[in-house]
Order: structure tokens, then sequence, then C-alpha cells
């Protein structure tokens, strides 16, 4: 008898103990989770390119977000609060960014998401939108972002919003640029080679769209699948017509096996590269034929450039890229965009990155600055490193675009075009 | 359009295939497994030479030879580790074993070696024959001028070498008409005597030299990274099923048949359709399966 009223005790205490632990568990884990209305760490989300086709991209995009964010909480971070960047690879692959997208929003409570290129977000469009969580990414190019994302120029009505803003310019505008170069150098008819992914088809489109548009004619277009041991049978193809410069868009490690190809093919003529292919290992390893390539990149030159180089190479030593002064700007307009907002959620986030970065308030370069100027009431404007980062109804930002030329095993920039020269060559309502 | 050009394209990448895809199939036919690892193998063999090129440094000749060695080594601890223990267990086993042990040898490969691409140093040479008379069909020119550069002629030579060697093989020692006894019938080579698990040891040796060696030119063509191998996997199946999976001559037979398909379907298809050729390919897989089961080479393709 003792037995059993002792083993009823027990079980009673252990049942009230149970209970009492788990009910503190649930809050606790309330509490821990809560990145958002409250008074923690707010948490920021960053599918990224570790490994894949555009991994060698991602070292700088990473170290650029991760210097911004050390500048932001020594400023005293958005609310007081701190930021953290919780990253995660994608290997830019749809599925995978799905489910990276999926970890970030329900796992990780992050607010916003810092990343996907156009090869992720184009399929997942419709996906992102159900997630109601702004995308601010310095990836993607894509043409099909020219007219999706952003909030229509109402910031207030949330209704109409798209979700995906990006702080790097479209590949409308820079292909425009090296169009409008390709044409200035009297191109008048090119050949055309290009990868069957997203991204590589999305640039070939808008360069020959831009290009064709400026007169010029494609005698020949191209498309190859990638990962292939040689593309000589395609080089055959393309340089079967008569052309004066040839287009390439194509991952680096597939470009770098064509053009050695077509180095060793002795098919001559001036490559021009598109943007990701700007980099010194393909101009070392292709070697002296690829000497005079060029690629039209999204310049590097917005008004807090010269400061972000400064802050980024106390960071680490990653290569600057064309896509991580945007990562900079990507996190800097978020942050202040919660700062001007009050509060830490994804709608308040979508709701005020527009009004952040366009013109007519006071000019902010750092986060420390918007904070500043906030708190005294003031209306601000961000001034990025990459562009003046005022985002478009669509979400998409202007910039200048820079010409780097292949010479000697390395790439240097020869030229800038002014962003406004190129302005007049991108309607108003169609970006 | 040169179609002279066209078919040297097709052979250079029909003897990448062919190198790599005669390994495939003797495992096939011998362990009687598809292997999804094998696109590994050649990884791995590719990194042992470049390796071995910058590190100790070898001439590239030697680093390709100390990676057919480290190749046929791997494939043998590989085999004795993961497929000998389960050789009882059937075909399905170790196919869904083979996946997954592909799956951790490509990460553990991306997480040891890094996230870029290496390449090796190499110059090519080109030889140009460019004053032949033309001779065209059509818009076809069947001669036409051509080139090939010195490192096309190093694949097709090494395949040469290779499908002489392992001819020589199979006809002329005891291991290999040992290996042949095996694929026919197991059961009765094992009650003539033959030592099985010596010869399956053998056929993993062998198929790790050729997938090192597959290996090794495909990194001289293009670059060495932990996708290397498992980018030429689906063509290496392919030609193995192609050619009668079982059948080394068969797979030599397919892979050449892909490589040309993939040259002359890149070189002749309507400009919109370039980026399918390697679709085109197995379109011709599977109709030379619907018209002949058991592939170019006549062996039944056993059920796995």
């Amino acid at each position: 008898m003792a037995f059993d009223n002792t083993g009823r005790n027990t079980r009673r205490n252990f049942l009230k103990a149970v209970g009492a632990g788990g009910v503190a568990a649930t809050a606790g884990c309330l509490s821990f989770g809560d990145s958002g209305g409250g008074s923690g760490t707010i948490t920021l989300g960053q599918p990224a390119a570790q490994t894949g086709d555009w991994d060698f991209l991602q070292p700088g995009v990473s170290q650029a977000t991760d210097v911004a964010v050390q500048q932001i909480n020594d400023a005293g971070g958005p609310l007081d609060r701190e930021i953290e960047v919780q990253r995660r690879d994608t290997a830019v692959n749809p599925q995978e960014a799905r489910s990276v997208v999926t970890q970030l929003v329900e796992n990780d409570d992050a607010l916003a998401l810092m990343g996907l290129f156009s090869s992720e977000i184009n399929p997942l469009f419709d996906f992102l939108q159900e997630q109601q969580t702004p995308v601010v990414t310095p990836w993607p190019g894509s043409g099909y972002l020219d007219t999706r994302g952003g909030d229509m120029g109402t910031p207030d009505n949330i209704d109409d919003d798209q979700w995906v803003w990006r702080t790097v310019i479209g590949d409308t505008v820079h292909t425009a640029g090296g169009a409008r170069r390709a044409l200035d150098e009297g191109n008048d008819t090119l050949g055309v080679i290009n990868g069957n992914s997203e991204g590589a088809r999305s640039w070939a489109d808008g360069f020959v769209a831009a290009y064709e548009e400026g007169g010029g004619t494609v005698a020949q277009r191209v498309e190859v699948s990638l990962g292939q041991s040689s593309y000589q049978s395609a080089l055959d193809r393309l340089f079967g017509s008569e052309f004066s410069a040839f287009a390439v868009s194509i991952p680096l490690e597939d470009a770098t096996t064509l053009l050695s190809d077509w180095s060793d093919g002795g098919y001559g003529r001036q490559p021009i590269l598109s943007d990701p292919l700007a980099q010194n290992d393909l101009a070392s390893q292709v070697g002296g034929d690829l000497d005079g390539a060029w690629a039209a990149s999204p310049g590097q030159a917005g008004p807090s450039f010269d400061s972000f180089v400064e802050t980024y190479e106390q960071g680490g030593d990653a290569e600057l890229n064309g896509w991580t002064p945007p990562a900079w700007d990507a996190m800097h307009v978020t942050a202040l965009a919660i700062e001007r907002a009050g509060e830490a959620t994804p709608e308040a986030i979508q709701q005020n990155l527009g009004p952040v970065s366009r013109d007519g308030g006071t000019e902010v370069t750092t986060f420390a600055e918007g904070k500043e100027a906030l708190a005294n009431g003031e209306e601000i404007s961000y001034q990025g490193a990459a562009t003046p980062t005022n985002f478009t109804n669509f979400g998409n930002v202007f910039g200048p675009v820079a010409i780097n030329v292949a010479g000697g095993g390395e790439f240097s920039q020869e030229e800038v075009i002014p962003a406004e020269d190129i302005r007049g060559l991108v309607p108003e309502d169609e970006y | 359009m040169g179609l002279a050009q066209n078919v040297i394209f097709g052979l250079v990448t029909g003897s990448y295939i062919a190198i790599a895809a005669i390994g495939f199939t003797l495992i096939y036919g011998i362990v009687n497994m598809i292997n999804f690892a094998y696109g590994e193998y050649l990884t791995m063999g590719a990194f042992i030479g470049i390796l071995t090129v910058g590190v100790l440094p070898l001439p590239l000749p030697l680093a390709a030879v100390v990676a057919m060695v480290g190749g046929g080594l791997i494939s043998l601890l590989l085999a004795r580790l993961f497929f000998t223990p389960i050789n009882q267990t059937g075909p399905v086993p170790m196919l869904l074993t083979s996946i997954g042990l592909g799956l951790v040898l490509r990460n553990g490969i991306r997480l040891t070696a890094g996230q870029s691409a290496r390449y090796f140093d190499t110059e090519a040479i080109t030889f140009r024959f460019d004053g032949l008379p033309p001779l065209s069909v059509g818009s076809v020119d069947l001669l036409g001028g051509f080139f090939v550069t010195s490192e096309q002629l190093i694949v097709m030579g090494c395949a040469v070498g290779v499908f002489l060697l392992v001819h020589t093989l199979l006809t002329r020692t005891d291991v290999g008409i040992a290996m042949r006894a095996m694929g026919d019938n197991e059961n009765l080579a094992r009650v003539r005597g033959i030592d099985t698990q010596r010869i399956r040891d053998s056929v993993w040796v062998l198929a790790g030299v050729l997938a090192a060696l597959a290996g090794v030119l495909l990194g001289i063509q293009t670059n060495v990274s932990a996708g290397t191998g498992f980018s030429q996997i689906l063509q290496i199946l392919s030609a193995a099923i192609l050619g009668g999976a079982g059948s080394p001559y068969g797979a030599i037979a397919g892979s050449y048949v892909i490589g040309l398909v993939l040259a002359l379907s890149t070189a002749f298809l309507p400009a919109g359709m370039t980026g399918i050729s390697s679709a085109i390919a197995f379109l011709i897989l599977i109709g030379v399966l619907l018209v002949k089961p058991s592939g170019l080479a006549g062996q039944e393709v056993r059920e796995a």
C-alpha cells in the first residue's frame, strides 16, 4: 500500500514537473524563436551559392554581407538590436533553393532573404510570393524580373507587392551598355553562343534584343548544353557564319573549356563576354588569344563605393566582383527599412524598402547616418556602393556599366558608361 | 560546315567515353552491378593526376600513370569496403549502395578539395588541313578543311591503346579468359576452379585504372573539379547499355555512336535545337533498344 501511495505521489509529482517543464519550454521556445517584434537578435536569411556553377562568386558576396552586418551592429543595429545572417547553400539549384527558403523562413525565422539567383527566382516566383517575405538580392540579372517585383510605387499598399528587390542592375541595363559598345566598335553583325541555363540564356536574350534594337544583326546563335567535355562542334557551327565578333554567355568552368577550344581551333574574331566571365582565372587559362575580349559588367561605382571598399578589405581577402557591392547595399537598405518601420517584421521591411531608398530624403551612405537621420524625424535616401540604390516601382536599380577588358592574363576596367547614358535605352515602365 | 571536322570531334568525345565505359561495363558483366559511383572514380583519378603534377611534381605522362595506379587501388579498396560484403544480395542493393557511395564521395571531394576548378598546365598544338578540295552534298561539305589538336590526338591514341590492351587481356591472358568465363556463367567458372573473388578484384582494379585515365584526359581537356566525372556518368551508362551491357566491345561501339551523334546533332540540328544535342543521343539509345533490346553487341541486358 505504502508502495502504491508512494507510486501515485511520485507519478503525480512527475506529471506536475513534466507539465510545468513543458509550459516553461514552450514559453522558452516562443521566446527564443522570436526574431521579429521582440527585443532579441534579428535574423536575416542568405540563400548562398557555396557550391555549384557560380560558387566562385560567393566568397566576395559573403564577405561584403559579413562586414556590412558588423558595421550595422557596431552602429547600434536597427531598433537597437543586433542583426545575424543565417547562410545556407542552394548550389543555385531551384529545388534546393525552395528547401532552403522554407528552412530560413519557417525554422530560422528569417525576416528577409538576402540572396537567390535568377535561375532560382524565376521558377520559384509564385512560391516566393506565398512566403510574404521580402527577397533583397544582389544576384539576379534576368529580364524576367524587369517588370516583376517591388512595391509598384505604393509602399503602404502591400496587396499589389511582389516581394522581390534586386540591388544589382538587371541584364537589360548592362547588356544595353554592352550592345552599345559592340555597335560603337563597328560590329554590325555578331555570332552568339550561350549555355542552356536560365541565367546564361537570359543574358544572351537581353544582349541580342538590345543589339538588334540598335541596328545590329545576329548572323548565328548556337545554344549548348552545359558540362560538355568539348564545345568544338558548337564552335564549328557558329563560325560557319560571317560576323566580326561573337558574344559568349555560359558559366565560368564551361566558358574556360569553350574558349580554350576556340583558341585551339584558331577561329579568331572578337569575343564579347557575359558579365560573370570577367574573371582573371578565365584570362589566365585561355591565354593571350583572349586579349582584347571584354565584358560589360554592373559598375562598381555607387556614391559610397570608396568607403565600402575600405571596410570590405578589412574583412578578408575575397576577390571583389560585380555582385559584391550590391550585397553590401542589400544589407544596408534592409537594415534601414527595419529602422524606419520601427518594427522587425517581413511586412514592415517590405513597406519600407522603397521609402528608404528612393529620391527625396536626406542622402545617407551608412547605416549610422540613416539611423541618426531617422531619429531626427527625417526621410532618408540610401546612396549605395554599387548604384545610388533608387528602387524603381518594380524593385530594380539603375547604375553605370563598367567595361572590363582582358589583357596579359587578367581583366582591367577600361571604361565606365554612365547610368544616364543607358537609362534612355530602357523604358521607365518596363524596368 | 564540314562533315569530316565534326566526325573528328565525335571520335574525340567517343574516345573519352569509351575508355571509361569499358571499365563500367566490365563491372556490370562480371560483378553484376551498375556502379553509379563510377563517375566519382573518374574524378578521383583526375585529382590524383593534378596533385601528382602539382605536388611531386612529375611530368604529365608519369602523373597519368600514378593516377591510374592510384585509381586502381582506390577502386579495389572501395569494392572491398562496400561491394564485396554484399556480393550475394543481388544487383539492386548493390546499385543503391553505389548511388549512396557516389553521393558521399562527390561531397567528400567537394569538402576536401574546395570549390575551385583546377587546371592542368598544357599547351595544345593545332594541325591544320585546309587545302582539301570540297566534296559537297547539299549544304554539307563531306570533306572540307579540318584541324586536329595534339590533345585530341593523345585522347584518341590513348583510346586505341586501351582497346588493344583490353583485347589482349581478354583474349590472351588467363585472367582475361577467366573474366570472360565469369561473365558467361559464374557458377560454372567456379566449378572449373576459377578463383572468382580474385577475378572480381581484378575487374575492380582494371575499372579503376581506366576510370582514372579517362578522368585525367577529361581534366586536361576541361578542368578538374568535384563534378568532373559525375557530369559524364549518363553518357558512360548510355554507351554501355547501347553497346550491350557487359560487353567491352559493345561499349566501345556505343561510345563512338554517342560521341558522333553528339557532334553531328550539334552541327546539323536546326539552330534552335542545338542545346538538346545530348537528348538526341539518348533518343538514339531508346531507338536502338526498341529495335534491338540486347544492344549493339547482342548481349542480353540483365535484370538490375
